[in-house]
């Protein structure tokens, strides 16, 4: 494996350049693992990204979005929930009006993993029209000071927001600046929100500089302790690892300073989600020789085996490791069973991040649940491992078969009646905002997977299955929705039967439809 | 009193920005706002204005169903324009609506985007659509709003010449979404105007007949503002634009005796026959008394820590409101006001002689603050008095309540431990619904 992570630079590349990450794509799971060429990517840097016009994995055009989210919003969730460090948004108040999604989830992640409830603490500079015309680097710097006068935080990261980048805010050199003067780590994120096609790439921007400016320098190994890179879940890590004499250490989100401090010295690196942690994973590998699992993610019977039997091997348990894995089969086996007699044949869909869609599909059709389609908000061809044993989209299609309608888009609410007239469903499981109600609309129940940790492991497929039985009660009120309540679509697009007729017969914006508005606004 | 605060970085803020105005245009039956700014910027003022304020959710063209332009680098590099003009063309072709307005954000603004003439071919062409200029760093959402009616008014509305219709009101009142309870607040001021004998142009929410209204501006003898400040605004434009005069009445009536002497006022001013509205009076008072003095009984005889002193803390609108009520109609004592909507200078001396004459023999003060921070500083050292101290604010204030032992509701943004749906706290019956949900609170209950 090259060495691709350059820690020397305060940022990174975006994911779209390092990997070819792409958000519009539609076809067959089996063609996107093919088209996207891992094992090539992963052995050739060079081959890695779309610089590289020679395997650049092609994606749709489309002419027309619908609101999501961005980077600057990344870094904010993650750094703007740790428990001692503050994050201070430069920026108009705006880019602030996230908080209260992240302060809900920062409440209730304190809550999970045991730690007094508090609310987040995160500044904006709060930027206005004279600011944009003279420049506020005092007022970053002003803030820097307050922040740290008032909350006595371990680290402060700066973010940088569209209107600071345009008008060319320089937040390195404060963080260098700032940092000499209190004697804390700044660390300063360049997560400008239209840096980026993807909000993922904001995953990276904020692990970089973890790993760059927090990590101990001078690791003291501790052999028991496992990085995993997560979010706010609740800790089932722990039912797993323990058994074998190992800890957790989870991060981002919920994390303490000194949590941070010591990724450097653990005994290797996991995650739930490849699209999340591979990026920080890697560049504790490369820069502090933590070894990353090497093995897919732990969902499903394999999947757990696989990763389980690669912790182990790693922190020297494999004896322990059979012996456990043979007794949770045991125990899981009955309940799987007797889950698959409610599911089997029940019609699911995925509509969630990319490599944790692929986790999640493994564990309904463990359970028997039938998965014809997929959506994910953006495609990575690779991660940044390399490692064939992460390409999670192969594994999928290996172990449980072909996704025959597998698309990649980035959350495009008004794709959803095609979606679903070609691919019928009895629930859909969901995580991120804007989806869920408009599914709700359709009269699709859906389960917004709140707690991402839930299908993790053995016990996740039964926790999983529970969470479907459960979803599918829902079907009433979702029933009386669609009984009264339309979507706010035009008839014209409602009749359409491909989601993506835009990019690929473009001329249909110029020919004539039933122009409902049109035929309004000339009344 | 502080008029202003001495720092303007801001933490646990209590509004979004200017492009939350894009929610303003959600609220009107029809209404499709179209976002001309980076990927995440709606996404974010969703979250403050619907999510994360009662749950409210929305109807119609709203959270993951905004059209927008998901700027990125190569818009800021070679220009916006075009990929605009793309969004615009799709939108109007997919998104079923009356009005689109298109709300352009901080990054076309910065790079000179020429908006107004990709929209106004669309508006040549015979669509009804807006252009409404609101970068974030031009002011909060309740700025956003005003600047996003009076565009409205201006290139959809325009100019005409018709004939006033006497008993025709327009009303300019709370702002859509992000005044938590503006769906049942919207709903009983529209009931008890409607009783009085008025026609109201409410504009917003499931008492609107949606662009209908705003075509019939021009046809209403007065315009009718029932806030502090937001709105004059607007109701300065349109006395300019059609002549039309306004009434201004900065309270927003809470409570019988409020609540009659406005619909009393409104009456007088628009010179109607008042037999229908004293009629609709008489049978409110009865009914709120009734209850009134049901309630008096648990007032007078409970006797475990009520709260005697309260603090309110948000935006003009319903802190004023809700700390004249509970001053002028409970006798609870207001010992800290605190105003967050960065409400524009020249309102705050106004407002200030307000809070001076909240009832016979009662005056407080009001500070302008806008940073959390400090808000919760300054609860901290207030001096509550023997009661449960009692704050009206947002959930932002959850951490120091439980720290002084107080009890928090929550009357607006940000409110994520409510869900709220057509409660509505003004008025005759808005006013029994909020001591409901204060005395619940006071007493354990949530």
């Amino acid at each position: 494996m090259p060495k691709k992570i350059n820690l020397n630079l305060d940022t990174v590349e975006n994911r779209e350049i390092r990997l070819g990450s792409i958000i519009s794509w539609d076809g067959k799971a089996s063609e996107l693992v093919e088209l996207s060429r891992y094992e090539e990517r992963g052995r050739d840097i060079g081959c890695s990204g779309n610089r590289s016009s020679g395997c650049r994995l092609c994606e749709l055009n489309m002419p027309f979005n619908q609101s999501s989210m961005c980077t600057n919003s990344i870094a904010a969730c993650q750094v703007g929930n740790l428990t001692d460090c503050v994050l201070i948004q430069h920026s108009p108040a705006g880019c602030s009006a996230r908080n209260p999604v992240f302060n809900l989830s920062f409440r209730e992640g304190l809550k999970r993993r045991g730690k007094k409830q508090k609310n987040i603490n995160i500044i904006s500079t709060n930027l206005q029209e004279n600011d944009m015309i003279f420049g506020a680097g005092d007022k970053l710097r002003t803030a820097v000071r307050e922040a740290y006068s008032r909350y006595e935080p371990k680290a402060i990261f700066l973010s940088m927001s569209c209107s600071t980048a345009i008008i060319g805010e320089d937040i390195s050199s404060a963080a260098t600046e700032m940092e000499d003067e209190l004697g804390i780590p700044v660390i300063p994120l360049h997560c400008e929100g239209f840096r980026s096609k993807h909000w993922s790439t904001g995953f990276d921007i904020v692990q970089h500089g973890i790993v760059r400016q927090i990590a101990n320098k001078h690791p003291k190994k501790q052999s028991d302790l496992i990085n995993i890179v997560a979010l706010w879940g609740t800790d089932y890590f722990t039912d797993m690892l323990k058994p074998l004499g190992l800890r957790v250490n989870y991060i981002v989100e919920i994390a303490s300073y000194e949590d941070l401090k010591q990724i450097s010295e653990a005994a290797a690196t996991t995650t739930f989600c490849h699209t999340l942690g591979s990026y920080m994973a890697t560049a504790l590998e490369q820069e502090y020789g933590v070894p990353q699992v090497r093995a897919p993610q732990p969902y499903g019977i394999s999947g757990t085996d696989a990763w389980l039997r690669a912790i182990a091997k790693i922190c020297g348990k494999d004896k322990e490791v059979e012996e456990y894995i043979t007794s949770e089969h045991e125990r899981i086996l009955p309940q799987i069973e007797s889950l698959r007699k409610k599911l089997t044949g029940i019609k699911g869909y995925v509509l969630t991040g990319s490599a944790y869609a692929h986790g999640l599909i493994s564990v309904l059709r463990e359970l028997e649940i039938v998965v014809d389609g997929s959506l994910v908000f953006h495609h990575d061809p690779v991660y940044d491992s390399g490692s064939e044993e992460q390409n999670s989209l192969k594994t999928l299609v290996d172990t449980y078969g072909d996704i025959p309608h597998f698309t990649v888009s980035k959350t495009q609410p008004f794709q959803l009646p095609q979606l679903f007239k070609r691919t019928p469903a009895d629930f859909v499981i969901v995580r991120h905002g804007g989806l869920a109600p408009d599914l709700a609309r359709l009269g699709i129940p859906s389960f917004e997977m709140g707690d991402e940790h839930l299908p993790v492991g053995y016990d996740g497929i039964v926790r999983l299955g529970k969470a479907v039985l459960e979803t599918l009660s829902k079907r009433k009120f979702n029933n009386v929705l669609r009984r009264h309540v339309s979507l706010p679509y035009t008839e014209w697009w409602m009749n359409q039967k491909d989601p993506f007729v835009f990019a690929n017969k473009p001329d249909i914006l110029d020919e004539d439809g039933d122009r409902t508005n049109e035929i309004t606004a000339k009344k | 009193m502080k008029l202003q605060q001495k720092n303007s970085i801001l933490t646990h803020q209590h509004y979004a920005c200017s492009m939350g105005a894009a929610y303003s245009v959600s609220a009107i039956p029809g209404g499709v706002p179209i976002v001309n700014c980076g990927p995440g910027c709606i996404d974010q003022q969703y979250a403050t204005m619907s999510f994360c304020n009662g749950y409210q959710g929305v109807a119609g063209v709203g959270s993951g169903d905004i059209p927008g332009t998901d700027t990125s680098e190569n818009e800021i590099v070679f220009g916006g324009a075009k990929k605009l003009d793309g969004v615009i063309k799709a939108a109007l072709k997919i998104m079923k609506g009356d009005l689109f307005v298109v709300l352009s954000g901080c990054a076309p603004q910065l790079v000179g985007d020429d908006v107004g003439t990709v929209v106004k071919k669309y508006r040549d062409m015979g669509y009804p659509i807006v252009n409404a200029e609101v970068p974030g760093f031009k002011g909060n959402n309740l700025k956003g709003h005003e600047t996003v009616v009076i565009a409205i008014i201006d290139q959809f509305v325009g100019e005409s010449k018709v004939r006033k219709r006497k008993k025709l009101v327009n009303l300019w009142f709370e702002e859509p979404y992000f005044n938590t309870f503006w769906r049942g607040d919207y709903a009983e001021i529209k009931r008890m105007l409607k009783a009085a004998g008025f026609d109201v142009n409410v504009f917003f929410g499931s008492e609107s007949t949606g662009v209908s209204e705003w075509k019939d501006i021009p046809k209403a003898t007065f315009n009718l503002v029932v806030s502090p400040w937001m709105g004059l605004k607007i109701a300065k434009h349109l006395e300019k634009k059609y002549n039309q005069p306004y009434l201004h009445i900065p309270v927003i009536p809470i409570g019988e005796e409020a609540t009659t002497a406005f619909l009393r006022k409104v009456v007088e001013f628009a010179k109607i026959d008042s037999a229908p509205s004293e009629r609709f009076i008489s049978q409110e008072a009865h009914r709120y008394y009734y209850y009134l003095e049901h309630f008096s009984n648990f007032f007078s005889e409970y006797h475990f820590n009520l709260p005697t002193s309260f603090a309110t803390v948000g935006d003009a609108a319903y802190n004023l409101a809700v700390t004249t009520f509970l001053a002028d109609q409970i006798g609870l004592v207001p010992v800290k006001q605190i105003i967050t909507d960065n409400t524009p200078k020249e309102y705050r001396e106004q407002i200030l002689e307000l809070y001076h004459h909240l009832s016979e023999e009662v005056c407080t003060d009001v500070e302008f603050i806008e940073d959390g921070f400090i808000v919760e500083e300054e609860i901290e050292n207030t001096d509550f008095g023997t009661g449960t101290p009692l704050i009206l604010g947002s959930s932002w204030e959850q951490d120091v309540a439980e720290k002084i032992g107080g009890i928090l509701v929550e009357i607006g943004t940000v409110a994520t431990e409510e869900v709220v749906l057509n409660r509505s706290y003004i008025g005759y019956n808005g006013a029994l619904s909020l001591l409901e949900k204060i005395y619940s609170a006071s007493i354990g209950g949530k």
